[in-house]
C-alpha cells in the first residue's frame, strides 16, 4: 500500500469516525430529548384520563343522587315504608329511570336490602345485596367499582349508592355504569391514545376480558404478562407492547389498577400511546443522520483523496526521483519547494544523491583500473609461462647457431617445435579470452534438465575414478517429477561442466559430488555441492568476477560464464561455501525464461553473489 | 198548606223524572260499533287453513264463535250461514274484520250493531288505545293489568285459567336426572313469579288444575326450598347445566325464564335462557315454558287436555283419565304427572280484559267460552267516545 494510500485511509477514516460520532451523539440526544417529551406526554394524556375517569365518577354519583332526590322515588320510599307496603308495584319502575338517566345499572333496594326493582335484572326482584346494608356512610363514599352479576355474566361497573330514608327504613338507590366496551367508547381521548380496560372477573388472564371500544381486543393474548404482573401487584405501571417485527407497531401503556372498595383488583385500565410518531420522527432523524454521514464519507473521501494526494506530491515525486537513480539516472533531482520537512528532505535527497553520484564515479573509475589491473596481471601471467618457454628456446636457438654449428639443425628443429608449441598455447589462451567475449545467445528448446545433468556427469565418470587420483563418487537426488524447461541445453551443459570441472578442482583428495534438482514455484532447483577444500567469504564474494580464479592454472572465466549462462536464461545463481566442509552452487532456471518469478533484482543481485555459511 | 202540595207535588215530579232517567239511562239500549283490538293477526277464517300461530287460533276461534255455532265435525257450516250472533260485513285478512249484528239470531239480536275488529295490535298499543278511548275493548297481558288499571282503564279478568308450566323435554339427557329436575322446581320461588311478574295477577301454580276448578290444588306445595335445591345438586356433584327456551315473542315467559335462571344460579344450577322460534336454528333446549289454556271449567276435561299436550312433550307415562272422573282420579293424575317432576306447574293466570267506560254488560268468559258480545251494549252516555276507528 503507497503512502498516499495510506494516508488517504488515515484521513477517511478519521473523518469518518468524526462524522459517526457526531451523527450517533446528536442521534441519541435527539432520542433521549423525544422520548423525555413523549414521556410527558404520556403522562399528561394518563392524567387527563384520569380527569376523565374521575369525572365519570362524579356523574354517577350526581345521577343517583338525582335519581334519589326525584318525587317518584321519594313517593316510592314513603309508600314502603308503610305496614304491608306492595313493593311488587314498582318491580318496572328502575328500568323507565335507568333509561331516562343513561345508567347501565339501577337499583330500588328496601330497607332489609332486598330488590325492589332492577334495571339490569328485573328478575332479580326480592333476592337481597347483603353488601348494601353494612354500615357504610354512602353519601360520602361516591363512586365506586364493585363486580355485579348480570344477565350476560358478571360484570364491572361504576357505581354510587344512596338513600332516602322515611322513618326507620331506607330505600336505598343504587346505580351505575357498566365499565365496557361502551364506557370506553364515551372516553374522550387525544389522537394516538386508545384506552383499554380489563375486566378481572376470572382467576386468571382471559383474552376476551381484555375490551376496547368494539369489543373483545385484538391479539389480547399480548397482554397476557402485563396484566399478570399487574393482577399479582396492583400498582401503577408501564410496559411496552410491541406488534411484530415492526417497532413503529410498538404501544407504551400505562396500567392503572381499578380496585373495588375492598381494594381488591376489579379491573385493569390501560391507556396506550401509539410509539409511531415517535419512532417515525426517530427514523427519520436516522435517516437524516445516516443521508449525513453518507454525504460526510463522499466528502471525506474527496477531502481525503485531495488532502492525501497534496501531502503525498512531494513525496511522490521523492520516490520517483528515487527510483530513477535507483535505475542509473545519478543525475535526476527532486524540486526543493518549501522551508518544511519535505522540503529538507528533498534538499537532503538531493545532497545525498550528488554525493551518491560522486562517490559512484570514484568507484566505477577505481573499480575500472581495478579491473584493467586484474587483467592486466592475468594476461601477464598467462602470457608470461609460455613466453619464457619462447624466450629460452630462441636464445637456445641463438646459442646453437654461434657454439655448435652441426648441433643447430638438431637444436633448430626441437627448438621450432617447442616455439610451435607455446605459440599454440598462446593462442589457446587467447583463444579462451575471446571465448568470453563472444557468449553465444542462448537458442530456447524444450529441455530435460536430468537428462543434461546426467550427460554432463557421465562425461566426468572416467576421471572420476581415474588410477592415480583419489575417487570421486557422483550422487543424484533429481526430482521425477520435473518439467521440461525452455533452454539452451548446449549452454546449460557446458555452465555444468564448468560446475563439476570446478567440484573436481576442490575435491583433489576425492569425495561426493551430489547434484540435487527440486521443483519449485515457476522454477526448477539445481544444486550442485561439493565436500571439497570449500571457499573464504571473501572468495565467495568474487567468484563470479571474470578473472578472478582461486586457482593456479585458472583463467577466472569459468563461474563467470557459469553466471553468463544462467543470467541469459533469465535464472539466478549463488553459492554457499564453508570451508573443509565443501560447496554448493544453488542455481535457479524458470520454466520459460523472461518469466521470471521472483523479479526483485535487490534480491536476485544478493543471490547471484556468493554466501557462505557460518 | 196548597203551596207545601204544589211544592211537594214539584218536588216528587222532579224526583220521579231523575229516577225514570236514571233507570232508562241503564236500560241497554241498541245500535253503535264496539271497537275490539286483537294482538293476533288472522289471515284466514276458512277451518281448513291451519293458524300460522298458538295465537292467530285463539284469536281465529273467538271470530269463528262469534260467527257460527254450530259446526259439523269436520269445521264445515251445519245449518243456515252465519248461525252465529254476528256475520261478516267487512274482511280484509289480517288486518281487519267487521262483523254485524245477526238479525236471524236464534236467541236475539245483539245489542250493538256491529263489531269493529282491528288485528295485529301490540299490547302497548291496544293499551295506549284502551287508555285514550280509540277502543272499546282489548285482551290486555295479565302482567299489564295492574298497569292498565293505574291509567283508569275498566280491567275484567277471568278466573285463573291458564297454566304456565315448565316441561322438561322428552329424550334430553341434561335433564334425566331426576334429582336436576325436582333442585330446579325446587329452587324456583312461584310466589315472585306471581306477585312481580304477574303483578299479583294470578296465583302460584303446584299442580296442573287451579284451585277453583279441582278444589285440591292446595294439596301440592308451591313452596320454594332452594336450601333443598342445594342439597340435591351437592348429592349429584359437578354443576348441571340446562338450556331453558321460551316463546321469543313473549315477553312475560322470557321474564319468568330469567326470573328461573336467577333463581337456579342462586341454587347453583346454570340455566341459560333460549328464545324459540320457527326457523332460529337454536338447538332444542332441555326444558320450555308451556301456557296451557282450560277448555272448560271442568277439572276433567280440562286435565285430559293438558296431558294431551304434556304427555309427549315431557315423555310422561301415559295417563288415562276417563270421561267424568272422580276427584281422586284427578288427584292421582295430577300427582303421577307431577311428581316426576318432567312437569313443574309455575302460576296460573287468567285472561284479562280492558274496557272502555261504555261497554255494559260485559262478563268475562269462562275457559272455552267465546267473547260473551251477545248481551253487552254501549252505553251513549258514558265517556267522550270518538266512533272514529284506529287507523
Amino acid at each position: 500500500m503507497t503512502f498516499r494510500s495510506k494516508l488517504f485511509w488515515v484521513f477517511t477514516l478519521a473523518l469518518i469516525a468524526s462524522v459517526a460520532l457526531i451523527a450517533a451523539g446528536v442521534t441519541i440526544v435527539t432520542r433521549q430529548a423525544f422520548e423525555q417529551m413523549y414521556s410527558q406526554h404520556t403522562d399528561a394524556l394518563v392524567a387527563q384520563f384520569q380527569r376523565e375517569f374521575d369525572q365519570r365518577k362524579r356523574d354517577v354519583a350526581r345521577q343517583v343522587r338525582v335519581i334519589t332526590d326525584e318525587d317518584a322515588t321519594v313517593r316510592m320510599a314513603i309508600a314502603l315504608s308503610r305496614p304491608q307496603a306492595d313493593a311488587s308495584v314498582y318491580v318496572n319502575d328502575a328500568t323507565g329511570v335507568s333509561q331516562s338517566h343513561q345508567l347501565d345499572f339501577l337499583d330500588f333496594v328496601g330497607s332489609d336490602g332486598s330488590i325492589i326493582s332492577s334495571a339490569e335484572n328485573p328478575e332479580r326482584f326480592g333476592y337481597k345485596l347483603d353488601w348494601l346494608t353494612q354500615p357504610v356512610d354512602w353519601s360520602s363514599l361516591g363512586s365506586f367499582l364493585m363486580k355485579l352479576d348480570t344477565q350476560s355474566g358478571p360484570a364491572i361497573g361504576l357505581m354510587a349508592v344512596s338513600s332516602v330514608r322515611v322513618g326507620d327504613k331506607n330505600l336505598y338507590i343504587v346505580g351505575g355504569e357498566r365499565l365496557g366496551r361502551n364506557f370506553l367508547g364515551s372516553l374522550v381521548l387525544p389522537a394516538g391514545m386508545r384506552a383499554l380496560l380489563y375486566l378481572n372477573l376470572d382467576p386468571g388472564f382471559q383474552a376476551v376480558n381484555l375490551l376496547d371500544q368494539d369489543g373483545p381486543a385484538a391479539e389480547g393474548d399480548r397482554f397476557a404478562p402485563f396484566i399478570d404482573r399487574t393482577r399479582q401487584n396492583p400498582v401503577p405501571g408501564t410496559f411496552q407492547v410491541a406488534a411484530g417485527p415492526d417497532l413503529a407497531r410498538t404501544e407504551e401503556f400505562h396500567a392503572q389498577p381499578l380496585l373495588g372498595r375492598q381494594k381488591e383488583l376489579l379491573g385493569v385500565l390501560l391507556v396506550g400511546t401509539s410509539q409511531q410518531e415517535m419512532i417515525s420522527i426517530e427514523r427519520r432523524i436516522r435517516t437524516l443522520a445516516e443521508s449525513v454521514v453518507a454525504i460526510g464519507l463522499l466528502i471525506s473521501l474527496l477531502l481525503s483523496w485531495w488532502g492525501a494526494a497534496r501531502v503525498t506530491r512531494p513525496v511522490r515525486k521523492l520516490a520517483v526521483v528515487a527510483r530513477e537513480v535507483s535505475e542509473g539516472n545519478w543525475n535526476a533531482r527532486v524540486e526543493e519547494k518549501g522551508g518544511g520537512e519535505i522540503g529538507q528532505l528533498a534538499r537532503a535527497f538531493n545532497q545525498m544523491t550528488r554525493q551518491l553520484s560522486e562517490q559512484r564515479e570514484h568507484l566505477v573509475q577505481a573499480e575500472r583500473v581495478a579491473a584493467w589491473r586484474e587483467l592486466a596481471r592475468r594476461l601477464a601471467h598467462e602470457l608470461k609461462n609460455p613466453l619464457f618457454p619462447l624466450q629460452t628456446t630462441v636464445e637456445n636457438l641463438q646459442r646453437a647457431r654461434t657454439g655448435s654449428p652441426a648441433q643447430f639443425e638438431e637444436v633448430f628443429r626441437e627448438s621450432t617445435g617447442i616455439l610451435l608449441a607455446e605459440i599454440e598455447n598462446l593462442g589457446k589462451i587467447v583463444g579462451r579470452f575471446s571465448d568470453f567475449a563472444k557468449m553465444p545467445q542462448p537458442e530456447l528448446a524444450s529441455v530435460d534438465l536430468n537428462e543434461i545433468i546426467r550427460g554432463a556427469v557421465k562425461l566426468f565418470e572416467a576421471q572420476f575414478s581415474a588410477v592415480g587420483r583419489p575417487p570421486i563418487t557422483s550422487e543424484f537426488h533429481l526430482a521425477e517429477d520435473l518439467p521440461p524447461i525452455q533452454a539452451d541445453a548446449a549452454l546449460l551443459r557446458r555452465a555444468l561442466e564448468n560446475l563439476i570441472l570446478n567440484a573436481m578442482d576442490a575435491m583433489p583428495a576425492g569425495g561426493i559430488l551430489m547434484l540435487r534438482t527440486t521443483r519449485e514455484k515457476g522454477e526448477v532447483h539445481l544444486e550442485v555441492s561439493d565436500t571439497g577444500t570449500g571457499l573464504t567469504p571473501e572468495e565467495c564474494d568474487r567468484l563470479f568476477t571474470p578473472y578472478y580464479t582461486t586457482k593456479q592454472h585458472g583463467t577466472g572465466l569459468g563461474l563467470a560464464v557459469v553466471q553468463s549462462v544462467i543470467s541469459d536464461h533469465g535464472g539466478r545463481i549463488s553459492v554457499e561455501s564453508e570451508m573443509g566442509i565443501g560447496t554448493s552452487f544453488h542455481i535457479y532456471l524458470p520454466f520459460k525464461p523472461g518469466i521470471r518469478p521472483m523479479p526483485a533484482p535487490l534480491a536476485e543481485t544478493r543471490e547471484v553473489v556468493g554466501t557462505q555459511k557460518a | 198548606m196548597k203551596r207545601r202540595l204544589y211544592l211537594s207535588a214539584a218536588a216528587i215530579s222532579v224526583l220521579l223524572f231523575a229516577t225514570v232517567r236514571a233507570r232508562s239511562a241503564r236500560r241497554p239500549a241498541y245500535g253503535g260499533t264496539l271497537r275490539i283490538e286483537i294482538g293476533a293477526a288472522v289471515n284466514s277464517l276458512d277451518p281448513l287453513v291451519a293458524a300460522a300461530g298458538p295465537g292467530e287460533a285463539d284469536a281465529k276461534a273467538e271470530i269463528d264463535g262469534l260467527i257460527y255455532e254450530r259446526r259439523n265435525p269436520d269445521g264445515t257450516f251445519a245449518g243456515m250461514s252465519g248461525s252465529g250472533p254476528f256475520r261478516i260485513s267487512a274482511w280484509d285478512p289480517g288486518k281487519h274484520v267487521t262483523l254485524a249484528a245477526n238479525d236471524d239470531y236464534p236467541s236475539g239480536r245483539p245489542f250493538v250493531d256491529s263489531l269493529d275488529i282491528q288485528m295485529g295490535r301490540s299490547a302497548r298499543e291496544r293499551l295506549v288505545d284502551l287508555e285514550a278511548n280509540s277502543a272499546d275493548f282489548a285482551e290486555i297481558p295479565a302482567e299489564q293489568a295492574r298497569q292498565a288499571a293505574a291509567i283508569g282503564v275498566r280491567i275484567s279478568a277471568s278466573h285463573p285459567d291458564r297454566l304456565l308450566a315448565l316441561a322438561f323435554l322428552a329424550g334430553r339427557p341434561a335433564a334425566q336426572d331426576q334429582r336436576v329436575r325436582q333442585a330446579l322446581s325446587e329452587c324456583i320461588d312461584r310466589s315472585a313469579v306471581v306477585d312481580f311478574i304477574l303483578q299479583k295477577e294470578g296465583a302460584p301454580a303446584g299442580s296442573l288444575l287451579p284451585q277453583w276448578s279441582s278444589g285440591i290444588a292446595y294439596l301440592f306445595s308451591t313452596a320454594s326450598d332452594p336450601v333443598g335445591a342445594k342439597a340435591l345438586l351437592a348429592q349429584i356433584g359437578g354443576s348441571p347445566s340446562l338450556v331453558l327456551g321460551y316463546d321469543s315473542g313473549d315477553s312475560f315467559e322470557e321474564s319468568v325464564a330469567e326470573r328461573i335462571t336467577v333463581d337456579a344460579r342462586a341454587a347453583g344450577l346454570t340455566v341459560k335462557p333460549q328464545p324459540m322460534s320457527a326457523g332460529n336454528g337454536a338447538g332444542l333446549p332441555d326444558a320450555r315454558l308451556v301456557r296451557l289454556s282450560m277448555p272448560s271449567p271442568e277439572p276433567g276435561a280440562s286435565l285430559q287436555s293438558f296431558l294431551k299436550t304434556l304427555v309427549p312433550m315431557a315423555g310422561l307415562d301415559s295417563l288415562q283419565l276417563p270421561t267424568g272422573a272422580s276427584t281422586e282420579q284427578i288427584y292421582s293424575a295430577e300427582r303421577a304427572a307431577v311428581d316426576t317432576y318432567r312437569v313443574v306447574p309455575l302460576a296460573w293466570f287468567p285472561h284479562v280484559f280492558g274496557l272502555s267506560a261504555r261497554v255494559m254488560d260485559w262478563r268475562a268468559p269462562d275457559p272455552g267460552e267465546s267473547w260473551p258480545f251477545v248481551d253487552v251494549w254501549l252505553d251513549g252516555s258514558a265517556g267522550n267516545l270518538s266512533e272514529k276507528g284506529n287507523p
